[in-house]
C-alpha cells in the first residue's frame, strides 16, 4: 500500500510522522465506518427527504445521494501507479499478500478523509490565531497607529501587559507597507521569542522576513524586513552607520524600563531625527510616566491602549512589628506562611491558580523557601520553587512546568519575575515590597547591592502578575500608607551605575561633551566626571578628554573597559588564546554554581581545576578541561559539568564570546587572520564534516519544533532537593524518566558543534593549557594591567588572623574582604609574605621581596564589601610596570605609587636598578603597543607590525623582571598625615641646577623632563616624577653622585641616580650594540636604536652644535666642569 | 531563503465574510509539492505554518460557486459539497442540500453564535 500512496516522491512519505499519523487515522476511520454501517442510518432517509422537497428555482446540480466524499475538495490520482503495479505483477492481485482493489479504494478514501481532516485542523488553528490577534486590545487601534506613524516622526504607544503591542505593532507596520523595521528589546531572550512569534503569526515561519540579532546569533538576511535586536546592538549599529540609513522605522520597546542603554539610545535617536527626517520612531511603553517620553520628543502624539487584565483584589497585610526582620537577622517566615494557609482555607484545591512571591534577594528566598517547604511537605498541597538568576537554567525552567492536580506552585522569586520572566497561571501574588538594587558609589569606586522599598510602578507591575489568566489576589506585606509613600517610579539605571562605558561610547560617537548631551533624565554631573577621570586613568582618554588610540578601540569592543584592555594587551604577546578565554570568562556569570559550593563531592571534583594564582586561572583551567571533554566525549560534557557543579550554559556563552572577541581583534588588525587552509582538510574529512553538519541542522530544526510543545508535570518533591540531587542524572527517576533523558537531545551540544570546530578549538586552547611559569607570570601582568587601578593590598596583620578574617584595602575603600567563592578565600596563605623572607627592619617595617597585591575584577558591597575574581601579582614589579603615578625621592629608595602605596627599598643600588629596568621595559612596551595600535588603525594591509623579535625580547625582559627581581622592600599604605605632606611642591626659585636638566627623551620618547608644577621634583614621564617626595634631598646635590661603572661600556664616573638611569637606558650591552650597528649599516636609518639616540646638543662653553648621544653629552659637560675646576 | 523571492509580491487572501486575512502563496488546483493530490476547485493556498514539514500546503479559501464571493474554508463561512458554497448561499438554497448538511448548519448556528458576532 505504501508503494501506491506513500512513495518517496509523494506528498506523504512512508516513514514520516504524517505517515504514522495516517495509519492511526486509518484504523479509527475503519472502525467509525463499520460502526456507521452497522447502525445503518443515512442514505435511505436522505433520498426520502430529497423527494419531498424536489422543486426549486435554481438547480444546483447537487448529487442526489449524500456521501461524505462529496464534502472533500481533494482528490488523489494514483491510477498510474496502480496500473503499473497491476501490469508488472498480474498474479499479485490474486495473492493474499498484495492489496486488492477493495483495499486500495478503502485506503484512498481514508487518505482523502485524512487530508481533509488535517486541512481542517490546520485551518482551525489559523482561524484561532487570527481571532486571538483580533481580540487583542491593540487591534482596535491598528489603523490609528499606522496613520499616526505616517503623519508623525515620533509616536508613543503606551499599553499595559497583555495589550499585544510588542507582537502586533510591528506586524501592522509591515502590512501597511513599511519595510526595514528595527524593534529593540532590553533583553536578548525577548528578541528571539518575539521574532519567532511574529514570524509564526505572519505565517512566515521558515522565511526570513522576520529576524532577530543578538550578541552571538542572528537570523538576519537580505530579505529581513523586521528585525528584533537589543538596544545595545542598535547603538553599535549607529556607531557604524551614523544616520542609520538601513532602517525606515525604529521601534524602541519597553522604554519605561529605563535601562541605561535605552535612555542613551533615545538621546541618540533624538539627535539623529534632525538628520533623517524620513525616519520613523515609535516608543512603546507600559502606561508609566508617558508624559516624560512625549515631551522629550517635542510633544510627540501618544496613543494609549488599555491592557487586558482581569480584576485583582488587593489585600494590605503589613508585617506586625514583632515579625519585622532586624538588620542582621534572617527574614521571619510567619507572615508568608499565614498567606499560604489562608489560601488553603479559602480556596478549594481543585480551583487552579499558582502563587508568585516577590522577595528582594537570594538569601531571603532561601529562608522563606525553607519554611514554605516544611509546610508544603506537611500539607502536600504546594510545590515550592525558587526563581533567581543565579540558579541553573534547568532549575529556572521548572517554574514553567505544571503542578499536579489539586497542588499549587509557590514560586519564590526576585524581581526577575516582575518583567523579565512571565509565568502564566499565577492567581496569587505576595509582594514583600522590597527590591535589591545595584548602585555605584563613585567615592569608594564600588558597586553596592542594597535593599530598597520598591516604587509604586513596580508594585503595580507585581500586582498585575496575578491577573494575566483570570481574576487574582495580591497580598501586599506593607500598609496602604507605605504604598502611598513609595516613589512613583523606580530610579532609572543611568542614575545608579558607573557610566564609564557610556561615556566612552559617547566619545567614540562624536557626541561632544557628555555633560551637555540632552538625556531624557540627565545623570548627575559628578557621575559623568567620575567616568571621565576613570577613563583617563585607564588610558582610554587623554588629558584633554579626547579618545586615545586604545580608547577608540575599546569603545568598539562590547565589553567592560578592563576586559577590553586585556584583549588589546594580549594581542601584543603570544598569549592571545589564554587572554581570550579569560576575557570571555570574566564577561559572563560564573559557571560555578553557588549551591554546589558546600557539596563535598563537587568540591573534590573541582579541586584539580583550582589555581592559587587567582580566579581567572581557575576559570581558564575549567574552560580548557571542558573543551578537552567536549573533544573526547562530546555530549558527555553535560554530566562532567553536573558532577562539578558547573552551569554548562555559561561555558557555551564563554566559547561564543571568545570567538566573537577573536573576530573583533582580527577585524581590527590586532590578530593575524588565520591561514584558511582547511585544517587537516582532505576531502574525506570535509565531507564527513559536511554530513555531520547536515545532521546537526536537522536535529536543531527538530528540537525547535518540539520546543515548548510539552510542559512537564512537576513531581511533589520538586524543589525540595537542591541543585544537585535533582541533577544527579537519571537515578531515582525510574525507567520512564531515563527514557526521556535519552530522547532529549542536548540542543546546546548541537548548537555548539554547529558553531565551532571542536578540534580547531582544542588546538587553540591547548596553547593555553599547562602554561609555563613564565607565561603564567606574563599573563598575570597583562590581567593586572587590564584591571588596574583595581588593586587591593593585603592588610599587614593578615598572617596573624583567621582565614575567614583576612582584610584588604583598596585605594578608595579600606577593609574589604574576599568573596567566599574566590580561591583566595579558601587559600589565603599564598598571599602572606613568607616568614623566612621577612626582615624586620623597624617597628612597623617588614622588608621582603615577596610582597603581593591583588588585582580584582569587581568590588561589590552586599552585607560586606567583597572582592571577586582576584589574581595575585608581585607588588613592586607590577606597580612599577602598570601604575599611573610613581613618585620617588632623590635616591629612589622611597617610592609612592598613585598617592597611596609606599614602597621603601633598603639598598639605593637595588632601588635604582629595579626602577631603571622597569622604566625601560615600560617604555619599550608602550612603544610596541603604539605600533600595534597604529597598525590596527591602518588596517591589516600595512603589515609593518610589531616585529616578532621585539615582542619576544620584551616579553623575555618582562618575565625576567617579574620572576627574578630579588629586591627587599617594605610595602605599606600612606597615612592620612603622610598624604597631606607628600610632595615638596613647586620650587618658587628655580634651582640653578634646573638650567641643566638632562635630556631624557631617549629614555621616554616624546616626553621632556620638566619641573612638576604641583608635586615639585622632575616630571620625567607621564607616570614618573623624580625627587618630588617631601623627604627628598636636593635634586642635583653632588653628594648624590656616586662613582659608578657601566657594565656595558667603559664609562666610570660619579653620577646622580637620574643620570645613571639615563645612561643605562641608552647604553646597550656590547653584543646588542653590534647588532644595532649592523642594522643601521644595512641602510635603515632611523630604525637603528643607536642613531636615534644621538641628538643635537649645543654646548655653551664650546659654542658649538654637537651631535652626541646623551652619555656623550654628559661626558662632554663633565670635561668642562673638571676643566673649570 | 529561496521561497521569499517568489513571495515578495504581497498576495493577500481576505475572506469577504469573516475578514480573515492572510497572505497566500498559490492560487489554483495544483499547489506545488502536492504530487498525486489535486484540488477539486481553484483555491487560495499557503504553506501550512502548523506542520513541522515545510512542504505541506494549507487551503485558505476559494470563491463561492454561486455568488462568486471570496470565502475562507472555515465552517462559519463556507462549505464544500462537490462545489464551494458560501454559507449565505447555502441558506438561500437550503432545500437543495441533503439533510446531513442542513443538520450540521443548524447545529452550528446554535452553538457558535457568539463566535460569529465577534468576527464581524
Ligand atoms: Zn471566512
Ligand atoms: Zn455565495
Amino acid at each position: 500500500m505504501d508503494q501506491i500512496f506513500f512513495r518517496e516522491q509523494d506528498y506523504i512519505q512512508a516513514g514520516s510522522s504524517e505517515h504514522r499519523e495516517f495509519w492511526a487515522f486509518f484504523d479509527r476511520f475503519q472502525r467509525f465506518k463499520a460502526k456507521r454501517d452497522m447502525s445503518g442510518s443515512g442514505a435511505r432517509d436522505e433520498v426520502k427527504e430529497r423527494k419531498r422537497t424536489g422543486h426549486e428555482k435554481v438547480d444546483l446540480g447537487l448529487p442526489r445521494e449524500y456521501d461524505a466524499r462529496y464534502r472533500i475538495n481533494v482528490s488523489v490520482c494514483t491510477g498510474d501507479v496502480e496500473q503499473r503495479m497491476g501490469k508488472a505483477d498480474p498474479t499479485r492481485r490474486q495473492r493474499s499478500s498484495g492489496p486488492g482493489p477493495q483495499e486500495v479504494s478503502d485506503c484512498r478514501l481514508a487518505l482523502l478523509h485524512f487530508l481533509d481532516f488535517s486541512q481542517k485542523q490546520s485551518f482551525g488553528k489559523l482561524a484561532k490565531l487570527r481571532r486571538e490577534q483580533n481580540n487583542l486590545p491593540i487591534f482596535q487601534y491598528r489603523d490609528r497607529i499606522v496613520e499616526l506613524v505616517r503623519l508623525h516622526p515620533v509616536v508613543v504607544v503606551a499599553g499595559d501587559t497583555g495589550c499585544g503591542k510588542s507582537t502586533q505593532v510591528p506586524q501592522y507596520l509591515l502590512s501597511a507597507g513599511f519595510t526595514h523595521i528595527a524593534c529593540t528589546q532590553p533583553r536578548r531572550i525577548a528578541c528571539i521569542s518575539l521574532a519567532k512569534r511574529v514570524s509564526f503569526e505572519s505565517l512566515n515561519q521558515y522565511g526570513s522576513k522576520v529576524g532577530y540579532q543578538i550578541r552571538f546569533e542572528t537570523s538576519r538576511t537580505a530579505a529581513t524586513k523586521l528585525l528584533f535586536l537589543t538596544e545595545g546592538l542598535l547603538l553599535r549599529q549607529i556607531q557604524q552607520d551614523k544616520n542609520l540609513d538601513q532602517y525606515e522605522v525604529v521601534i524602541v520597546d519597553e522604554v519605561h524600563e529605563r535601562h541605561l542603554h535605552c535612555d542613551f539610545l533615545l538621546g541618540v535617536l533624538r539627535s539623529l531625527l534632525a538628520d533623517r527626517p524620513g525616519l520613523r520612531l515609535i516608543l512603546m511603553s507600559a502606561t508609566i510616566n508617558i508624559k516624560l517620553f512625549s515631551e522629550y520628543f517635542h510633544s510627540a502624539p501618544v496613543l494609549q491602549v488599555p491592557g487586558r487584565l482581569f480584576p485583582i483584589q488587593v489585600i494590605y497585610q503589613p508585617i506586625p512589628p514583632e515579625e519585622q526582620p532586624s538588620r542582621s537577622e534572617k527574614l521571619d517566615p510567619r507572615p508568608y506562611l499565614r498567606i499560604l494557609q489562608g489560601i488553603d482555607q479559602r480556596y478549594p484545591p481543585e480551583e487552579r491558580g499558582d502563587l508568585l512571591l516577590f522577595l528582594s534577594g537570594v538569601a531571603e528566598i532561601g529562608t522563606i523557601q525553607e519554611a514554605c517547604q516544611v509546610y508544603a511537605t506537611h500539607t502536600r498541597r504546594w510545590i515550592v520553587l525558587p526563581l533567581h538568576s543565579t540558579l541553573s537554567l534547568a532549575q529556572q525552567d521548572k517554574v514553567f512546568d505544571v503542578a499536579p492536580l489539586a497542588v499549587r506552585k509557590c514560586i519564590i522569586s526576585t524581581n526577575i519575575a516582575e518583567t523579565s520572566v512571565t509565568i502564566d497561571g499565577v492567581r496569587f501574588v505576595v509582594d514583600s515590597g522590597k527590591v535589591k538594587e545595584m548602585s555605584f558609589d563613585p567615592k569608594a569606586k564600588m558597586q553596592r547591592l542594597q535593599e530598597f522599598w520598591i516604587s509604586r510602578a513596580s508594585s503595580e507591575q507585581r500586582k498585575g502578575r496575578a491577573g494575566r489568566t483570570g481574576p487574582g489576589v495580591c497580598y501586599r506585606l506593607y500598609s496602604e500608607s507605605d504604598y502611598n509613600a513609595f516613589a512613583p517610579y523606580p530610579v532609572p539605571e543611568i542614575h545608579r551605575v558607573a557610566l564609564d562605558s557610556l561615556v566612552l561610547q559617547m566619545k567614540s560617537m562624536d557626541l561632544g561633551d557628555p555633560l551637555s548631551f540632552v538625556f531624557i533624565d540627565p545623570p548627575p554631573t559628578s557621575s559623568i566626571q567620575t567616568a571621565v577621570t576613570y577613563l583617563k586613568e585607564q588610558g582610554a582618554l587623554d588629558s584633554r578628554g579626547e579618545l586615545t588610540s586604545i580608547g577608540r578601540l575599546l569603545s568598539q569592543l562590547p565589553v567592560d573597559v578592563v576586559i577590553g584592555k586585556m584583549l588589546v594587551l594580549g594581542s601584543l604577546f603570544n598569549l592571545v588564546e589564554p587572554v581570550l578565554t579569560v576575557a570571555a570568562a570574566l564577561s559572563v556569570q560564573s559557571p560555578f554554581l553557588r549551591s554546589s559550593q558546600h557539596n563535598p563531592d563537587c568540591s573534590t571534583a573541582r579541586q584539580p581545576l583550582h589555581s592559587n594564582q587567582g580566579d581567572p586561572f581557575t576559570l581558564l583551567n575549567t574552560f580548557n578541561a571542558w573543551v578537552e571533554v567536549k573533544r573526547e566525549r562530546g555530549g558527555g560534557s553535560r554530566k562532567w559539568c553536573r558532577r562539578r557543579g558547573l552551569e554548562e550554559q555559561r561555558l557555551y556563552e564563554m566559547v561564543n564570546l571568545r570567538r566573537q572577541f577573536k573576530e573583533l581583534l582580527r577585524s581590527h588588525g590586532l590578530l593575524e587572520s588565520e591561514d584558511r587552509a582547511p585544517s587537516g582538510g582532505d576531502r574525506l574529512q570535509r565531507r564527513e564534516r559536511f554530513t555531520e553538519r547536515k545532521k546537526l541542522h536537522q536535529l536543531k530544526r527538530h528540537h525547535e519544533q518540539q520546543e515548548g510543545t510539552k510542559r512537564k508535570v512537576l513531581r511533589m518533591d520538586e524543589g525540595q532537593d537542591g541543585e544537585l540531587s535533582s541533577g544527579s542524572d537519571t537515578e531515582g527517576r525510574g525507567r520512564k524518566g531515563k527514557k526521556r533523558q535519552e530522547e532529549d537531545v542536548d540542543i546546546q551540544e548541537v548548537k555548539f558543534k554547529l558553531r565551532h570546530n571542536v578540534s580547531e578549538l582544542q588546538e587553540a586552547v591547548s596553547a593555553s593549557q599547562d602554561l609555563s611559569s613564565r607565561h603564567q607570570a606574563l599573563l598575570k601582568l597583562l590581567l593586572c594591567r587590564g584591571l588596574y587601578p583595581q588593586l587591593a593590598l593585603p592588610d599587614e596583620h593578615n598572617s596573624n588572623r583567621k582565614d575567614s578574617e583576612q582584610v584588604f584595602h583598596t585605594r578608595n575603600k579600606q577593609g574589604v574582604v574576599i568573596h567566599p567563592t574566590s580561591v583566595f578565600a579558601s587559600d589565603p596563605e599564598v598571599l602572606h609574605v613568607p616568614e623566612d623572607d621577612v626582615r624586620e627592619t623597624g617597628p612597623d617595617r617588614r622588608d621582603s621581596s615577596r610582597h603581593q597585591l591583588l588585582a580584582f575584577v569587581t568590588l561589590l558591597e552586599t552585607n560586606k564589601p567583597y572582592l571577586s575574581n582576584c589574581v595575585r601579582v608581585p607588588a613592586l614589579q607590577a606597580l612599577l610596570l602598570v601604575a599611573n603615578s610613581v613618585d620617588t625621592n632623590a635616591d629612589c629608595t622611597r617610592l609612592v605609587v598613585d598617592g597611596w602605596l609606599e614602597l621603601e627599598v633598603k639598598e639605593p643600588e637595588e632601588a635604582l636598578r629595579v626602577l631603571s629596568t622597569a622604566l625601560s621595559l615600560r617604555c619599550e612596551w608602550e612603544r610596541l603597543l603604539k605600533v600595534q595600535l597604529g597598525q590596527s588603525s591602518l588596517g591589516e594591509a600595512s603589515g609593518q607590525g610589531v616585529s616578532r623579535r621585539d615582542m619576544e625580547k620584551l616579553s623575555e625582559g618582562l618575565v625576567r623582571f617579574l620572576l627574578y627581581t630579588e629586591v627587599s622592600y617594605s610595602l605599606q599604605r600612606l597615612t592620612a598625615f603622610q598624604t597631606q605632606n607628600l610632595y615638596v611642591g613647586p620650587q618658587s626659585e628655580p634651582d640653578s641646577s634646573y638650567a641643566e636638566v638632562p635630556d631624557l627623551s631617549p629614555l621616554f620618547p616624546g616626553a621632556e623632563a620638566k619641573p612638576d608644577p604641583i608635586k615639585g621634583g622632575l616630571r620625567v614621564s607621564g607616570f614618573f616624577t623624580y625627587n618630588c617626595l617631601a623627604d627628598s634631598k636636593d635634586l642635583y646635590s653632588e653628594c648624590l653622585r656616586t662613582f659608578w661603572s657601566c657594565p656595558n661600556c667603559e664609562l666610570y664616573m660619579p653620577l646622580t641616580p637620574l643620570e645613571r638611569m639615563h645612561h643605562e637606558a641608552s647604553c646597550r650591552p656590547a653584543g646588542e650594540r653590534q647588532e644595532a650597528e649592523k642594522e643601521s649599516g644595512d641602510g635603515k636609518p632611523g630604525s637603528s636604536s643607536m642613531s636615534s639616540l644621538t641628538r643635537v646638543y649645543h654646548c655653551d662653553v664650546c659654542n658649538e652644535d654637537l651631535k652626541l648621544t646623551s652619555t656623550e653629552i654628559l661626558k662632554h659637560k663633565r670635561q668642562h666642569m673638571f676643566a673649570a675646576k | 531563503m529561496e521561497q521569499t523571492a517568489t513571495e515578495t509580491p504581497q498576495n493577500t487572501f481576505s475572506c469577504q465574510l469573516c475578514g480573515l486575512s492572510t497572505s497566500f502563496t498559490y492560487y489554483g488546483q495544483k499547489p506545488p509539492n502536492t504530487r498525486a493530490i489535486v484540488l477539486l476547485e481553484e483555491c487560495f493556498v499557503t504553506k501550512d505554518p502548523f506542520s513541522p514539514d515545510k512542504e505541506k500546503f494549507l487551503v485558505l479559501g476559494s470563491t463561492c460557486s454561486l455568488c462568486g464571493k471570496c470565502v475562507c474554508v472555515g465552517p462559519d463561512c463556507s462549505l464544500f459539497y462537490t462545489k464551494r458554497f458560501c454559507v449565505p448561499c447555502v441558506n438561500r438554497h437550503l432545500d437543495q442540500f441533503p439533510q446531513q448538511v442542513r443538520a450540521e448548519l443548524a447545529k452550528k448556528s446554535q452553538s457558535s453564535q457568539p463566535g460569529v458576532t465577534q468576527l464581524t
